[in-house]
């Protein structure tokens, strides 16, 4: 008996801790549950193990709750299981409205097609992001971007679904389509203003080459006038002058054949002078022509002593020539740089005198000196007498001949020619005017 | 042969000149023909063909580049030398570009013109 009563003690006694345990253990699911555990520590053989509840699942659901994207979770039957409250708000329906209710629902009408077969895509583990328009607040519409995948919850297969408000986005791609579209307008602008601009300074431009063009064809049409104008009647005076000169000198009238002689020399004259405006017109146009070839210099040289010899009767005409070069050039201007040197020693100093031509060859240059034994220039004038129009000036100013054209004119073609022309003189003693050259060291000149 | 069988064609729009060549021209004896219409110079050439031609080249309203250029093109004219006679200041590059046979330049000398005739009449 004794041993029944204390079996039966013994057996209130466990019962009694099993009560305390499992009472213990309710506690615990309950505190799990009322969300007060954080952590289980578990004793094992030989070491503690900390098992985590609360933090984790509170953070993420804190982390979905306050998200600002969208986030539902739907079933197979696209029955809105889960919904955060970002999603209510962006279709502007009350969350307990949401949950429990299938998805189309909320999906305007021209969108569920499209939506139910994206989901369709998303359940078959497909990639599946989509944007369409919802109808929020007032009915304004939203453009999202609709991203589903597909989610395993307590064994069971869902669809996750995440709705991003691209309004923002939308708004700045508006605003960027718009600034480029004013970019490419004032682009477009700028270039019509600047094509415009280019197409009337083209014009002003032609216009204006049109009329110097013009402007220089009358200039030229003036020099080739004048040329043809003053040579044709001295060609016809110079032609009979010369017929009546031979025929005089064929009967035997020496007399007159000197006197038209004289006229002849008159005609020479004139024809130079004509000459010379002309060139002088051409300089200032730029219009001079020159023929250049590479010639032999003491030939050309020889050739200007005797014609200009020829005239120059009452000076002694001498010259001294260096070894003979070649020169790239024009022959027939340089000829009149010669003859002009020869001229005026011959018009500026007394008769019975010598007049001196002499070259040097210096280097790869040749000189040419023309000296007289005349007037001379004095010093504060020599720098002058290269201008164009320059004349003798002082007291004798008038008892010469010329419009002071030809040294200007030989300045112009000798500068042309890459050479230096110069003088040397003292007044009443007399004058060397000289010029050199390059010489040209072949034949053919490239 | 002497100069009275060798003719001489003179073309200048300026009678005065055209008058004194042919005097010039004929102190040395030549026989000369003139004519003062540029246009005719074809007819007149070919009818009686000369042993020179001394053209002018700028004639009232015709050019003389382009006669001299056409006097070259004709078979019966090509070989008869031309001589320019003008007081143009390109004339040496004329007388190249038209393939001229010489150039005498206005106002010219009585023994200058004389001596390029004779030379060119002699050369051919």
């Amino acid at each position: 008996m004794v041993n029944t009563d204390k079996e039966y003690n013994k057996l209130l006694l466990e019962i009694k801790e099993l009560k305390s345990q499992v009472s213990e253990a309710n506690e615990i699911i309950d505190a799990i549950r009322r969300g007060e555990v954080d952590a289980f520590i578990v004793k094992n053989e030989d070491d503690h193990e900390i098992y985590t509840l609360k933090s984790a699942d509170k953070t993420f659901r804190i982390f979905i709750e306050k998200m600002s994207e969208g986030a539902i979770t739907i079933n197979r039957d696209g029955i809105i299981l889960y919904c955060n409250s970002s999603f209510a708000h962006l279709i502007n329906i009350p969350l307990s409205k949401v949950i429990g209710c299938p998805l189309s629902q909320f999906i305007p009408d021209v969108y569920k097609d499209f939506v139910a077969n994206l989901l369709e895509k998303a359940w078959n583990e497909e990639e599946c992001k989509a944007e369409i328009i919802f109808r929020g607040e007032k009915n304004l519409p939203i453009p999202v971007l609709l991203s589903a995948s597909t989610l395993e919850i307590d064994g069971g297969l869902s669809l996750s679904i995440l709705i991003t408000d691209l309004s923002i986005q939308k708004k700045s791609e508006e605003q960027l389509l718009q600034k480029n579209k004013e970019l490419e307008d004032a682009q477009l602008v700028t270039k019509s203003l600047n094509d415009g601009l280019e197409r009337t300074v083209k014009e002003r431009t032609e216009a204006l080459v049109k009329e110097q063009k013009r402007a220089m064809e009358k200039k030229d049409e003036f020099i080739t006038i004048a040329s043809h104008e003053l040579k044709t009647p001295v060609t016809s005076i110079k032609g009979y002058i010369q017929v009546l000169r031979f025929n005089f000198e064929k009967d035997g009238n020496a007399m007159a054949a000197q006197v038209l002689g004289k006229v002849d020399t008159q005609i020479n004259k004139l024809t130079t002078l004509i000459s010379d405006l002309l060139d002088v017109k051409k300089i200032e146009t730029g219009k001079l022509n020159y023929r250049e070839e590479v010639f032999d210099y003491n030939e050309l040289v020889k050739e200007v002593i005797e014609e200009t010899g020829r005239v120059l009767t009452k000076h002694t005409v001498k010259h001294q020539l260096d070894e003979t070069v070649l020169i790239y050039g024009d022959r027939n201007k340089i000829g009149q740089v010669i003859t002009n040197f020869i001229d005026n020693a011959g018009k500026y100093s007394p008769q019975n005198t010598d007049i001196i031509i002499e070259t040097f060859k210096e280097g790869n240059k040749v000189k040419l000196a023309v000296s007289d034994s005349g007037i001379g220039i004095p010093k504060s004038q020599q720098h002058m007498i290269f201008d164009r129009f320059y004349r003798v000036s002082g007291a004798k100013e008038n008892t010469y001949s010329g419009l002071g054209l030809g040294l200007y004119i030989s300045f112009e073609i000798i500068k042309r020619h890459q050479g230096n022309i110069g003088v040397e003189s003292e007044e009443g003693k007399g004058s060397t005017f000289y010029f050199e050259l390059p010489i040209s060291n072949s034949l053919s000149h490239e | 042969m002497n100069n009275a069988q060798k003719k001489i064609f003179v073309a200048d729009d300026d009678a005065d000149i055209l008058e004194v060549i042919e005097m010039i021209l004929k102190t040395d004896g030549y026989t000369v023909d003139v004519t003062k219409n540029a246009k005719e110079i074809f007819t007149q050439v070919q009818e009686n063909l000369p042993d020179l031609i001394l053209l002018d080249i700028w004639m009232s309203g015709v050019d003389g580049r382009e006669i001299c250029e056409q006097l070259k093109k004709n078979e019966l004219t090509k070989n008869i030398p031309v001589l320019f006679i003008s007081a143009n200041s390109n004339i040496v590059d004329i007388t190249n570009e038209y393939s001229a046979d010489g150039y005498v330049r206005k106002p010219f000398d009585m023994a200058a013109l004389l001596k390029k005739v004779k030379d060119i009449i002699n050369r051919n």
